[in-house]
């Protein structure tokens, strides 16, 4: 595949396989490695195909942990009991494992499943949406939002043309109602709003540049004091 | 210039061409006689020898001279068969007025590709179809079936109109008319089947007599041809659109309405921004912000100077401009001390700087050269000039205009309607400096020069 950028050069070969097994949806550890070969920061995570293989996972890199079910036949994971958070020890990822197993053969019958995401699992904090489309008319476009009902009930989110420079990244983010929510108000702490501008570069930079690319999504985004981290990505490509 | 010939064309065939009133194609004929057009004016109809006076040809093909361009009006079942004829003669550009294409339905979007397969194969460049075409204020050229005597039609002026809305196009010649606004050209392109507002955009990009570009815009013919040719020409020249279909349920009007699907608006505000456009909500606002973009030069900075004779119009304007982001800064110290000697101690210097009821002609000269003229701290200034007082005279329209003129800033003045008020606005317009009846409007139009400023980083 022809990527532009070397920095997307693993991005690319992971769409390409995917889209010669004839997939549109990339399967979340997918997802998670594009993100992360592309420069994003993300919590350790792991493909684990056994109970035994995520609780080796979750021993290496600390509890707690998050599983996730990996399985192309699942678009919205939560829908069908395939994510589970806090998990706190073998006993637990054991339990957990088999029952993310059994909620989602009971939903989806011959449902193939390639195992569960382990991934630690990182302080909460407020949460933002970066995301990217290919408009029809437009090409890529890049967006920006904060999570949760800011994004739900008052669409308080803010669209460029990708790709954007870091410059029109941190007008994007000043744009939404919210803003004050990442700046600091009432002596919360101002959030990292450098790093997350850099994070909504590479994402439009990441779409502009692979036009297999179809809908990219980091949601949640988490924003600390200092740094960003991604903890769920989607990526929709054909 | 590839698309001149559709503003500038040197002959023009009016194909189904009649003097019957009932008939639009009678009113296209009259319109062009009686606007001028100095042109080439060639009738075709095979039922008349003469319209208006004019030698009427029964076909394209008995024509001997060169023509740059159809103004096909007959029902659109005939109009493949006079493309394939004009084909023949080697005339290059249509424009298709008639309606009953893809607007219409099944059959008649079959109509519309078996029209642009003949325009293809041909090399033939075609506006509309379902669509009013031009209208040239230099040339004097327009495809308009609408009479002059009901849309009055506007001076030679430097803005020009694209249009996907026939309506709209029309109306707003009207509108521009009345607010005493000169036009160069109004473009609406229908259905826009081949030429759309990207390659319009890059055509008055390189066209002399437009400044100022407006759109009315449904949907986007290319969505990123738009963006380069609009980022290209906004560097010059300031475009204003306004974008209607926004919401779910406009959409669907949108659709019947010239057969395309509007794509999402925050995508378009995106591409608006990303192109250096002004956008713009509402009617209102698109007149207010094309005239004042083509009557002022953008603002350097946001530090307006508001100043009146009217304490409740200044306090009001005040408002307005702290929401739309403009900052009414306090009046310099060295400016306060130089009005401070030569008006009486009643009057506020602080801005707004309040000239009260029993100011007169020459105090707005005073003000205007102390912080305006001599002063670099304002960027911009909106005047409100009340009439009502005795005090107050005609002459003030000079003082002003002459200090605006010598500060080398924008300008933009609020004078609330009346009879006698209205000829003071006029007065003023003559002058170059934008007048609007009420603080708000007159707050945007300068939001929008503040917004242009801050794009073409003057």
């Amino acid at each position: 595949m022809a990527v532009k950028n070397t920095k997307f050069k693993d991005a690319g070969e992971i769409i390409e396989n995917a889209l010669a097994s004839g997939r549109k949806i990339l399967l979340p550890d997918e997802a998670m490695d594009i993100i992360k070969s592309s420069g994003i920061s993300t919590p350790a995570y792991a493909l684990a195909k056994t109970a035994n293989e995520a609780v080796t996972a979750a021993k290496s890199m600390g509890f707690p942990v998050v599983l996730k079910i990996v399985s192309p036949d699942v678009l919205h994971k939560s829908d069908v009991g395939g994510v589970v958070v806090g998990v706190e020890n073998d006993k637990e990822i054991e339990r957990n494992y088999n029952e993310i197993m059994n909620n989602l053969t009971k939903k989806v019958q011959d449902a193939d499943i390639m195992g569960m995401l382990v991934e630690k699992q990182v302080p909460t904090t407020t949460e933002v949406i970066v995301g990217g489309i290919r408009d029809e008319q437009f090409g890529p476009t890049v967006m920006f939002g904060l999570g949760g009902i800011f994004v739900e009930l008052f669409k308080d989110v803010v669209f460029r043309i990708a790709p954007v420079t870091e410059t029109e990244a941190l007008e994007m983010i000043g744009e939404i109602k919210g803003y004050s929510v990442l700046n600091g108000y009432r002596g919360t702490e101002k959030l990292d709003i450098q790093k997350l501008s850099k994070t909504v570069v590479t994402v439009s930079e990441l779409i502009s540049d692979i036009d297999e690319i179809k809908e990219v999504e980091l949601n949640p985004l988490l924003v600390y004091t200092e740094g960003v981290t991604a903890v769920d990505a989607r990526i929709i490509i054909n | 210039m590839a698309l001149d010939k559709f503003f500038n064309p040197e002959s023009v065939a009016v194909i189904g061409a009649t003097e019957d009133p009932k008939n639009i194609t009678s009113m296209i004929m009259k319109n062009l006689i009686e606007m001028g057009f100095e042109g080439r004016l060639v009738p075709v109809n095979p039922h008349h020898d003469e319209v208006f006076g004019h030698k009427c040809y029964p076909s394209l093909l008995e024509i001997k001279e060169k023509i740059d361009l159809t103004v096909i009006s007959i029902p659109a079942r005939f109009v493949p068969e006079v493309l394939r004829q004009q084909a023949t003669c080697g005339i290059k550009n249509a424009i298709v007025v008639s309606g009953g294409f893809a607007e219409s339905g099944y059959k008649g979007a079959i109509l519309e590709e078996e029209v642009m397969k003949i325009c293809k194969e041909e090399g033939i460049r075609l506006m509309g179809p379902n669509c009013i075409g031009v209208l040239d204020n230099y040339s004097n050229f327009s495809s308009s079936f609408l009479p002059w005597t009901k849309v009055k039609r506007p001076a030679k002026g430097n803005l020009s109109i694209l249009s996907q809305s026939g309506s709209f196009a029309i109306c707003v010649l009207d509108m521009l008319s009345e607010e005493g606004m000169g036009v160069s050209k109004v473009i609406n392109y229908g259905n826009r089947a081949d030429v759309g507002e990207s390659e319009m955009i890059e055509y008055l990009t390189d066209d002399d007599s437009t400044h100022v570009i407006g759109i009315y815009m449904e949907s986007v013919d290319d969505g990123r041809r738009f963006i380069d040719a609009s980022s290209s020409c906004s560097k010059s020249k300031p475009i204003v659109a306004l974008k209607v279909g926004r919401r779910d349920s406009g959409i669907e009007a949108v659709k019947s309405h010239t057969g395309t699907i509007a794509g999402k608006y925050e995508i378009y505000k995106a591409a608006f921004k990303k192109s250096g456009i002004v956008e713009v909500n509402g009617f209102t606002e698109f007149l207010d912000a094309c005239k004042v973009l083509s009557m002022q030069k953008p603002a350097k900075g946001e530090k307006i100077l508001v100043l009146t004779n009217g304490g409740g119009f200044g306090v009001a304007t005040s408002d307005m401009c702290s929401d739309t982001g403009l900052d009414v800064a306090n009046t310099p110290e060295s400016v306060r001390k130089v009005l401070s000697e030569k008006f009486p101690g009643y009057f506020i210097l602080s801005n707004p700087i309040d000239l009260t009821g029993s100011s007169g002609d020459e105090d707005y000269g005073i003000a205007m050269k102390a912080a305006l003229v001599d002063n670099d701290f304002f960027d911009a200034a909106i005047i409100i000039p009340l009439m009502p007082p005795e005090t107050m005279t005609e002459g003030v329209v000079e003082i002003i205009s002459q200090m605006a003129r010598e500060s080398g800033k924008p300008v933009v003045i609020c004078v609330a309607s009346g009879v006698y008020t209205g000829g003071v606005k006029t007065k003023f317009e003559e002058k170059g400096l934008p007048v609007f009846p009420t603080p708000e409007r007159c707050v945007k139009a300068m939001s929008v020069l503040v917004e242009r400023g801050r794009m073409n980083g003057c």
